[in-house]
């Protein structure tokens, strides 16, 4: 299972000479103490996490895997491994973490083209996935970080041309689209979304120009128009969150059964494990509709309690992110961050039936092994960067 | 505490170190690139315009979050209740389901009709995978023709049918083990009627939906019947229920019933009105036997027997409860209480001179005739002689309106108390009666009554004059019905008296029903049967004789109809030694009579031994007849038919046999077998056929291993 994630480059890198970088990090990083209220929110929200997984995946793991741990059991072998990225990840020398930017976007490109061979499989009709014995990679979770790291480094090492529309625009755009557009041949539209959103919101931190992040906006719009012209089936598929009770048994059925699930949570829930809706009414119970589950069995407290625990934990990173002197080190704080906030937002607004349906996992809760790598991987290096941060204070 | 906080108190001054620090040398470029623009510089020179594009999008997530934490508000808390009532309605299912029908057991606990599960093979056509597979497989199963089921199932629309109800569990098994897309077993009860054909047609049958549809089964559908509820229960998304049984609740079920008849007493009538049917030749016979202290039914027989475990082989000639549904003249039976009626209105006594005419009396426009040739009698020897003509007489002295006063008050023309669907009979309003239905009425014609309704009829008179309702069903609280007195006791007495002289008396015409060591009485009645569509009085007689005994105290009333018999018509040659059979064995069976009485009268009905062995004896009516019909001993026990009869000293062989035939072996004996694997058919036992039982106390000690399949 581990030589999976051994081909990464980074945490490769950093197990061969953990040492060494720990002491280099050490030595060469100003060494202000870890974020450990980070660490602590992280650990708490996983635990949360797992929980639900058990009860969300108990009975569908029963019927079709014949254990009623298993999914649970795997969830916890991937947290268990995602700790030690975490932690690779945190003690990371900087000054390699900055040379990887390329090899990163390069190897995720690599992952992507792989799971368009014909050497992975369809599941659902969907290429996301390469088999590699007993698991699955998704390799979407790690393109997000490939990306967010070498926007980071095309947003502070080009400062000077940023404004312009040939140097400053056109490369981020052009690779950010390049792997949208692969990702949409697997199909996989709500990572595209991801992908996009998290130039956007890294152009918009960057400075580049509001004019052109309107147009590419506006672009973005037309696009849209476009595509529902051309098939309109698509988009009456995409707008049917907009009233999924018209549909209940088809288009709109699984946004029907989390809305049932949510709705029957009212206050106090009904209980952990006492999901009904659980009961193969609801699909991907375990995984992107965890929080739907989660609401029914805690209800709206239990939805309070989680939607305060990830605000906190986005409060550290805001802080990390405002802390770091060099600006390099502030965008990638800022883009791994908007990985999290994007994963989250955009799963609650599809569980909650505010946004057209997507795979979209819930960070550190919805089941799923490279996820979860990935999200810890995230939370590892804004670790990394709350050594250089500066203490919080509110800016004047 | 966590170590940033240690570092603040490091450094407890950071606002100076920001503002005195350079930030990182990219920042404060573009810091400058911003302030080189003169006019917005002036506006916003301190302005960090990094942290104020982050703060814009922190800005945009915190509103964004906000929304979320709002939306999950109005989902929960005011959209809450109408999507939970939503996803109730789609996890509760409201089922149908059917209880275990109650069961019927005798006066003693004997089982007369008990509900088994049985399952039952349906098809939902639209979840069929492959027809052509389904009907090769099912057909062998199920013995049917694949073709046929092919199809019949291919081309059906319907959503669900039914493909074979009721089947025994090797078919039930197979099917399971088929495992078919499309093809299910449900639950479902069969109705088994252990003593086969005992009490047949009063039991009635239930039909397949497990609905009552004749005799008791049917008239008591509403107590023994399970009301199919409705129930909520909990399923799943693939339609799987969930069973939650809370505390206390149990599966519904009828009520169970316990009927007044006595098996034994059943057994007892039914094999002496089978041997009357034959020997008489007979189109049916019936008895019915009465507990006359409590006024219980004990034994309500009718052959031709029907058996209601194969009722779809029957017709309803035979399952039709006669002695209920049938209302016919009864003839001389129905003399003794015009007798009594007249007695208590004072109209004659018992030594009132009566002109029996010498056989033959023409009236205005009707001429009466009698068999015996008697002129004057006193009017206590006009019953025992069963003259016609002095019945009129003394029916005429009563008047319409008083005779039918009394025959009302006796519960003719009513139904009676028993639950059975019955007949009212026919007793016509008395200013409908003409001179000559006087006079007919007085000897049992023009009046149609039922075998139920003469009962009736003479328990009251028996019970001194006192209306006492038949009973058959047990345990109905004790609801006194307001007791209503007919005759006085006197009368009542005189009554018996002269039911006693027609048996005890020489001259009597009931002298076949005697029984040595007991004084019986009686009333013989050989009804002419009305010819409907000659509209005059044919040669067919309905020959019946009605009894009790002792005379003085009664303790049982039989009452006894023969139908049509071919060679000898008349009540006291044909009926009086079906009573006298019955009687008899009721006596020795209650222990009133020594049993050696009767073995001494020798050429009766009841211990004609060469008779009855003559007689063919038909497996299929009357399965243990030839084994249990000799004398009935008390001290053996209750000698009870067939498979019911208690069980051996020895264990018995229940090798190769099934499951549940094996159990119920053992626990005759009293023994519960311990069962080892999970197959339907028993294998190997212990201890081995033949073996002695062993002690009380061990348990464990039989033990039965089952089939792998």
């Amino acid at each position: 299972m581990k030589n999976t994630f051994t081909e990464k480059p980074k945490t490769a890198k950093s197990r061969s000479s953990f040492s060494r970088a720990v002491s280099n990090a050490a030595r060469a990083e100003p060494a202000a103490p870890f974020d450990w209220w980070l660490f602590t929110i992280m650990l708490t929200i996983l635990a949360i996490g797992l929980v639900m997984v058990l009860s969300a995946s108990g009975i569908v793991a029963e019927q079709v895997n014949g254990d009623k741990y298993y999914f649970f059991k795997r969830q916890l072998a991937f947290a268990a491994l995602g700790g030690i990225a975490l932690w690779a990840a945190a003690l990371l020398p900087r000054h390699w973490l900055y040379r990887l930017q390329y090899p990163a976007l390069f190897f995720a490109l690599l992952l992507l083209l792989i799971t368009l061979s014909p050497f992975a499989p369809a599941i659902n009709g969907a290429k996301r996935w390469i088999p590699v014995g007993p698991i699955s990679v998704q390799p979407m979770e790690f393109v997000k970080i490939a990306l967010a790291l070498y926007l980071a480094y095309f947003m502070s090492a080009k400062q000077d041309l940023i404004k312009t529309f040939s140097r400053g625009v056109i490369p981020p755009f052009a690779v950010t689209g390049l792997f949208c557009f692969l990702l949409l041949l697997q199909p996989d539209f709500g990572s595209a979304v991801v992908l996009a959103g998290i130039l956007f919101f890294m152009c918009v931190a960057g400075g580049t120009r509001f004019v052109y992040l309107f147009f590419s906006l506006a672009l973005a719009c037309a696009g849209a128009m476009a595509l529902a012209i051309a098939s309109p089936y698509r988009l009456r598929r995409l707008l049917a969150f907009l009233d999924p009770f018209q549909d209940a048994h088809n288009t709109g059925y699984q946004l029907v059964q989390s809305l049932l699930a949510i709705g029957s949570g009212s206050f106090f829930g009904v209980g952990v494990g006492a999901s009904k809706q659980k009961m193969f009414y609801l699909p991907e119970a375990h995984n992107d509709f965890i929080m739907a589950v989660l609401a029914e069995e805690l209800g709206f407290v239990g939805v309070t309690v989680v939607m305060l625990l990830f605000a906190l934990l986005f409060w550290r990173c805001y802080r990390i992110i405002m802390g770091q002197h060099n600006l390099r080190d502030r965008f990638t704080a800022f883009g791994l961050t908007t990985i999290l906030v994007m994963g989250a937002v955009m799963n609650l607004a599809v569980v909650m039936g505010v946004a057209p349906p997507k795979g979209v996992p819930m960070p550190l809760m919805s089941y799923g092994g490279s996820n979860l790598l990935a999200t810890m991987l995230c939370v590892g290096l804004l670790l990394n960067f709350s050594r250089t941060a500066d203490p919080w204070t509110k800016s004047s | 505490m966590f170590k940033f906080s240690k570092r603040n108190r490091n450094r407890p001054n950071p606002a100076v170190k920001r503002d005195t620090s350079p930030r990182g040398s990219r920042i404060l470029r573009a810091r400058n690139g911003r302030n080189s623009r003169p006019g917005l510089a002036a506006r916003f020179a301190g302005v960090d315009w990094a942290r104020f594009r982050i703060n814009v999008v922190v800005g945009i997530f915190c509103l964004l979050w906000a929304g979320l934490w709002g939306r999950a508000w109005y989902l929960q808390m005011i959209e809450g209740p109408r999507l939970a009532d939503r996803a109730h309605r789609q996890h509760m299912a409201s089922e149908l389901v059917t209880g275990r029908r109650g069961m019927i057991y005798d006066r003693n606990g004997q089982v007369l009709a008990r509900s088994v599960e049985a399952r039952s093979v349906y098809v939902k056509p639209q979840e069929v995978e492959d027809f052509l597979v389904m009907a090769n497989t099912l057909g062998p199963i199920l013995g049917m023709e694949p073709q046929k089921l092919y199809d019949d199932l291919s081309k059906t629309s319907r959503r669900f049918v039914w493909l074979k109800r009721k089947v025994d569990d090797y078919t039930a098994q197979a099917v399971r083990k088929a495992n078919l897309a499309g093809i299910g077993l449900s639950k479902e009860y069969d109705r088994v009627y252990p003593f086969k054909h005992m009490a047949g047609q009063l039991l009635g049958f239930v039909g397949l939906d497990d609905k009552g549809l004749e005799g008791i089964e049917r008239a008591l559908e509403a107590r023994l019947g399970c009301i199919p509820t409705r129930q909520i229960v909990q399923r799943d998304a693939m339609g799987r229920r969930f069973y939650l049984h809370e505390e206390g609740q149990s599966e519904p079920r009828g009520q169970d019933l316990t009927l007044t008849i006595d098996v034994q007493m059943q057994f007892i009538a039914e094999e002496a009105v089978a041997r009357a049917a034959r020997e008489h030749d007979a189109r049916w016979s019936g008895a019915l036997v009465v507990d006359v202290p409590t006024g219980e039914i004990l034994a309500w027989a009718q052959y031709p027997f029907f058996n209601p475990n194969t009722y779809r082989e029957s017709s309803p000639l035979i399952y039709r409860n006669r002695l209920a549904a049938d209302a016919l003249e009864p003839g001389s039976t129905f003399k003794p209480f015009v007798m009594a009626a007249a007695l208590q209105e004072r109209k004659i006594t018992t030594t009132t001179p009566i002109n029996c005419e010498r056989g033959k009396w023409e009236t205005k426009n009707f001429i009466i005739r009698d068999t015996s040739n008697q002129g004057v009698l006193p009017a206590n020897k006009v019953l025992r002689y069963s003259s016609n003509i002095g019945m009129a007489k003394i029916g005429l002295a009563l008047g319409a309106p008083t005779f039918y006063k009394y025959l009302h008050a006796l519960g003719f023309g009513e139904r009676t108390s028993v639950p059975v669907a019955e007949s009212r009979g026919i007793l016509r309003m008395p200013r409908d009666w003409s001179e000559v239905d006087i006079m007919s009425t007085s000897f049992g014609q023009s009046i149609s009554v039922t075998g139920l309704q003469m009962a009736q009829g003479y328990l009251t008179l028996l019970n001194k004059g006192v209306y006492k309702p038949l009973r058959l069903i047990r345990e109905e609280g004790n609801v006194e019905e307001p007791r209503q007195r007919v005759f006085t006791e006197q009368t009542a007495r005189q009554v018996m008296k002269m039911m006693r002289d027609v048996v005890e008396e020489k001259d009597g015409t009931g002298k076949r029903a005697r029984i040595e060591g007991v004084e019986v009485a009686g009333k013989t009645g050989t009804a002419q049967k009305a010819d409907h569509r000659a509209g005059t009085y044919g040669n067919k007689r309905l020959a019946s004789f009605v009894g009790f005994l002792p005379a003085d105290r009664p303790r049982y009333l039989v009452l006894v109809m023969v139908d049509e018999p071919s060679r000898n018509q008349f009540g006291g040659v044909v009926a009086a030694p079906v009573f006298r059979e019955i009687a008899g064995r009721a006596l020795i069976y209650s222990g009133i009579l020594a049993e050696r009485h009767v073995d001494e009268s020798g050429k009766g009905a009841l211990a004609s031994g060469a008779r009855r062995r003559g007689l063919k004896v038909s497996a299929l009516e009357t399965p243990y007849l030839a084994q249990v019909a000799h004398a009935p001993r008390r001290d053996s026990g209750m000698q009870l038919p067939g498979h019911l009869a208690k069980a051996s000293d020895k264990v018995p062989d229940v090798q190769g046999k099934s499951v549940r035939n094996a159990v119920e072996l053992f626990a005759r004996a009293g023994v519960v077998p311990e069962l080892k694997g999970s197959g339907s058919r028993v294998v190997r036992q212990s201890p081995p056929p033949g073996a002695a039982w062993p002690a009380q106390g061990q348990g464990a000690a039989c033990i039965l291993w089952l089939s792998e399949r």
